[in-house]
C-alpha cells in the first residue's frame, strides 16, 4: 500500500485515537466572582456534595450540575466517585431528611456555560472541547498536593559565558506548560533579560513534573547570580 | 378494566415528568425549595394477616404514605425547613399527620454542625430515611431491624445534635459523627399501643428522653462503609387499661416507665460499580415497670440482615436480603402471678422471624418506580413488643410460616 493511501488513514486512526482519548474529559468552571484560580479535588466534592457552600477564603459557591452526558460522567466518576443514580440518591436523602437542597441541574453544556457566566458564585463542568465563554477555568488541585504540582526532575540553566564575565544577573519569570503526564510541553518567558531567559528556557524544558489529572500552567522564577 | 389500567399506567408515565417536579421560589431573594413523596402499596399473605393488615385472603391496600417538605438556604451556613407526613398502615397511622421534621441548621465548618428543632435520628444505615420508600431497593426494608410497625420509636426526637464530617490523615478515609438528645413523643396510634390494646390497655400518650450517638467511617477502601450507633431512651407512658387480675372489675390507671432502655446498632455497606450489599445488627434492651410498677418486664430484641442488591440495567434494580429477628421476655411481679408467660426460648416460632425476601425494582421514570417482593417468613414473633404479627387481626391463632407478596409504587418530586 503506498504512503500517499496509508498516511491519511493513519492520520484518521491517531486523530480518533485523540479523540477518544479526550471524550468524557472535563474541565471545572466558575464564575468571575470565584476569586481562586485553583481549588483541590477535596474541596470541590465537598461543594458539590453539599457539605459546603462557600470557599475557605469565605466565597459564596453555587454548584451546578449536568443532567447527563459524558462530561458529567467523567466529573461523577473523577471528583465525587459516585454513578449518577448514587448521587441522584445522595442529594434525595438530603432533601428529604432536611439536611441539604438540590443543586441546580441543566440540560447542556451552553446552558451551563451561561449559567455560569450570569450567576455570582456558581461553579460547573463541561466537556473540555466546550467554548468557555464569559466564565473562568479552574485549576484542580489533587489531594495532598499542598496546592503544589511536585517537580520531579530539575535541570539547572546554563549561564551564558558572556554575562557572566560582564557579571550581569537578574531573574528571570517563565510560564511552564505542563502536560498531564508531567512533561513540558512549551515554556513562556514573562519577564528579565532575554539571554537569560532564553537559557532559562532551554533548560525548563527539560523538567519533569508529577503526573495531575489535567495540564497545568506553572508560573516561575529563576535566579541568576553571576558571583562566584 | 385492563386496557383502562394500561391507558392510565401509559399516561402516568409520559405525564408524571411534566407534572411532578420540585417546585422553587424566592423569598427576600432566597431560593425556597418545595419537594413531596407519596406511596401505595398492596399486600398479600398466605396465612397470617401481617402488619396489622387484614393481608391474608384477598390481600390488603391499607399501606399508603406521603410527605411534603420546604426548605430554604437562608445564608451559606444556615437552612431551615419543615416536612410534614401522613401514613396509614392497617390499624396504624389512620391518616393522623404528623410533623416529621422541623429544624435549623447551622453549619459553621465541614466537622461541626448544629441542627435543633424536630430532627431525624441518625441510627444505623436506614432509621431516618425508613420512610422513603423511592431511595431504597426493598418495598419494605428488614423488618428485624426496622420495624415499620414500630417506626415511632426511633424516628426522630425534639431537641438538638451536633455532626460533623472529620478527613483522617494519611488517607484513612473520612469519619462521620452525630450526637443528639431530645424528646420523643410516640403516635398512640402505633404499633406499640396497638399491641397493648389487646389487653385493654389505652394510651393517652407515650414518649420520653432520647439520647444517643452515631460514628460511621468512609473507609480508604472505595466504597466500603462501617459505623456504629448508640441510642439511650428514658420512657413512660400512661392511660387506662383492664385491670389484668380483676378484668371484670373496671378500668384502672395504667403507667409504665423504663428502668433501661437502649439499643446498639452495628452496620456496614459495600457498594461497588452497580453491586451494593449491606449488613446490620441491632440489639434493643427495654428494662420496664408496668401497671404503675406492681409488674415488670426485662425484653431483650435482636435483629440482625444481610443484604445485597445489584442494577441490572439503567432503570431495573434487584436485590435480596435475609433478616433473622429474636426476641426473649421475662416477666415478674403480679403479671408472673397470673401466669403470663416467660419467652425465652428463640427456637420456637412465636419467638423469632426469619424471612427470605427477593425483589425487583422498576425505575419507570426519574420520578416513579414500582416494586414487587416476595417474603417467605418462618415464625411469628407474638412477645411483649410488636413485631408485625398482632393477635387483633388473628383471631383464630397464627400460623409457624407465612408468604407474603408486597407490590409497592412511589413517586417523588
Amino acid at each position: 500500500m503506498k504512503l500517499r493511501t496509508l498516511l491519511p488513514l493513519v492520520a484518521t486512526v491517531v486523530m480518533f485515537g485523540l479523540v477518544r482519548a479526550h471524550a468524557g474529559d472535563v474541565k471545572v468552571i466558575a464564575n468571575s466572582s470565584v476569586r481562586p484560580d485553583s481549588i483541590t479535588a477535596a474541596e470541590l466534592r465537598s461543594l458539590f456534595l453539599g457539605e459546603k457552600r462557600s470557599l475557605n477564603d469565605g466565597s459564596h459557591i453555587e454548584p451546578v450540575l449536568a443532567k447527563r452526558g459524558t462530561a458529567h460522567e467523567a466529573f461523577l466518576k473523577r471528583y465525587l466517585g459516585k454513578s449518577d443514580d448514587a448521587l441522584q440518591t445522595y442529594y434525595r436523602t438530603l432533601v428529604f431528611t432536611g439536611t441539604g437542597l438540590m443543586p441546580k441541574v441543566l440540560s447542556s453544556d451552553v446552558e451551563i456555560v451561561t449559567y455560569v457566566a450570569q450567576t455570582k458564585g456558581a461553579i460547573g463542568y463541561v466537556d473540555v472541547s466546550t467554548p468557555a465563554e464569559g466564565v473562568k477555568v479552574l485549576t484542580i488541585l489533587q489531594n495532598g498536593s499542598k496546592g503544589e504540582r511536585r517537580l520531579l526532575t530539575r535541570v539547572e540553566p546554563e549561564y551564558p559565558e558572556t554575562l557572566l564575565k560582564l557579571r550581569i544577573g537578574g531573574t528571570v519569570r517563565l510560564e511552564v506548560t505542563v502536560s498531564a503526564k508531567g512533561a513540558v510541553e512549551s515554556v513562556t518567558v514573562l519577564g528579565g533579560n532575554p539571554i537569560l531567559g532564553e537559557a532559562a528556557a532551554k533548560a525548563a524544558k527539560q523538567w519533569v513534573y508529577s503526573p495531575w489529572p489535567t495540564q497545568t500552567h506553572i508560573e516561575v522564577a529563576i535566579p541568576f547570580e553571576p558571583h562566584p | 378494566m385492563p386496557r383502562r389500567f394500561f391507558e392510565l399506567a401509559l399516561i402516568c408515565f409520559y405525564v408524571t415528568p411534566i407534572a411532578i417536579q420540585a417546585q422553587e421560589f424566592k423569598i427576600f431573594d432566597r431560593s425556597v425549595q418545595i419537594h413531596g413523596f407519596a406511596s401505595q402499596g398492596f399486600v398479600h399473605t398466605d396465612h397470617n394477616n401481617w402488619l396489622t393488615m387484614y393481608s391474608s385472603n384477598v390481600g390488603s391496600g391499607e399501606f399508603t404514605d406521603f410527605g411534603a417538605n420546604a426548605s430554604m438556604q437562608v445564608t451559606d451556613k444556615l437552612r431551615i425547613g419543615a416536612q410534614v407526613y401522613d401514613r396509614n398502615l392497617g390499624h396504624l397511622g389512620d391518616w393522623y399527620p404528623s410533623l416529621d421534621w422541623a429544624f435549623a441548621d447551622y453549619r459553621v465548618k465541614p466537622w461541626f454542625g448544629l441542627r435543633a428543632g424536630k430532627v431525624k435520628t441518625v441510627l444505623g444505615l436506614y432509621n431516618n430515611t425508613q420512610d422513603l420508600d423511592f431511595l431504597h431497593t426493598f418495598a419494605l426494608l428488614p423488618q428485624s431491624v426496622y420495624p415499620t410497625d414500630v417506626r415511632d420509636a426511633t424516628i426522630g426526637h425534639t431537641g438538638g445534635d451536633v455532626y460533623g464530617t472529620v478527613s483522617l490523615r494519611r488517607r484513612l478515609g473520612t469519619v462521620s459523627y452525630t450526637v443528639y438528645a431530645g424528646h420523643r413523643w410516640d403516635s398512640i396510634h402505633s404499633g406499640y399501643p396497638y399491641l397493648l390494646s389487646q389487653f385493654g390497655t389505652q394510651f393517652k400518650a407515650f414518649g420520653g428522653l432520647q439520647y444517643g450517638a452515631d460514628l460511621r467511617w468512609n473507609t480508604p477502601l472505595p466504597g466500603l462503609l462501617i459505623g456504629a450507633s448508640r441510642l439511650n431512651q428514658d420512657t413512660a407512658g400512661n392511660g387506662s387499661s383492664v385491670n389484668p387480675a380483676n378484668p371484670g372489675g373496671g378500668r384502672i390507671l395504667f403507667s409504665e416507665w423504663s428502668k433501661a432502655d437502649w439499643t446498639n446498632q452495628f452496620y456496614g455497606q459495600y457498594t461497588r460499580g452497580k453491586l451494593r450489599v449491606d449488613s446490620e445488627y441491632r440489639r434493643y434492651v427495654r428494662d420496664q415497670a408496668i401497671f404503675g410498677g406492681s409488674s415488670v418486664n426485662l425484653t431483650d430484641v435482636r435483629g440482625w440482615y444481610i443484604a445485597g442488591s445489584y442494577r441490572v440495567i439503567k432503570r431495573v434494580e434487584v436485590g435480596t436480603y435475609y433478616s433473622r429477628y429474636a426476641i426473649t421476655s421475662i416477666v415478674g411481679g403480679a403479671l408472673a402471678t397470673l401466669g403470663v408467660p416467660q419467652q425465652t426460648d428463640t427456637s420456637l416460632p412465636e419467638n423469632h422471624i426469619y424471612d427470605k425476601v427477593v425483589t425487583a425494582r422498576v425505575d419507570l421514570n426519574k420520578y416513579w418506580n414500582a416494586k414487587v417482593e416476595g417474603h417467605f417468613m418462618d415464625g411469628f414473633g407474638n412477645g411483649t413488643y410488636p413485631d408485625g404479627f398482632y393477635p387483633q387481626v388473628n383471631a383464630q391463632g397464627f400460623k409457624p410460616n407465612t408468604n407474603a407478596l408486597v407490590v409497592r409504587t412511589s413517586v417523588n418530586f
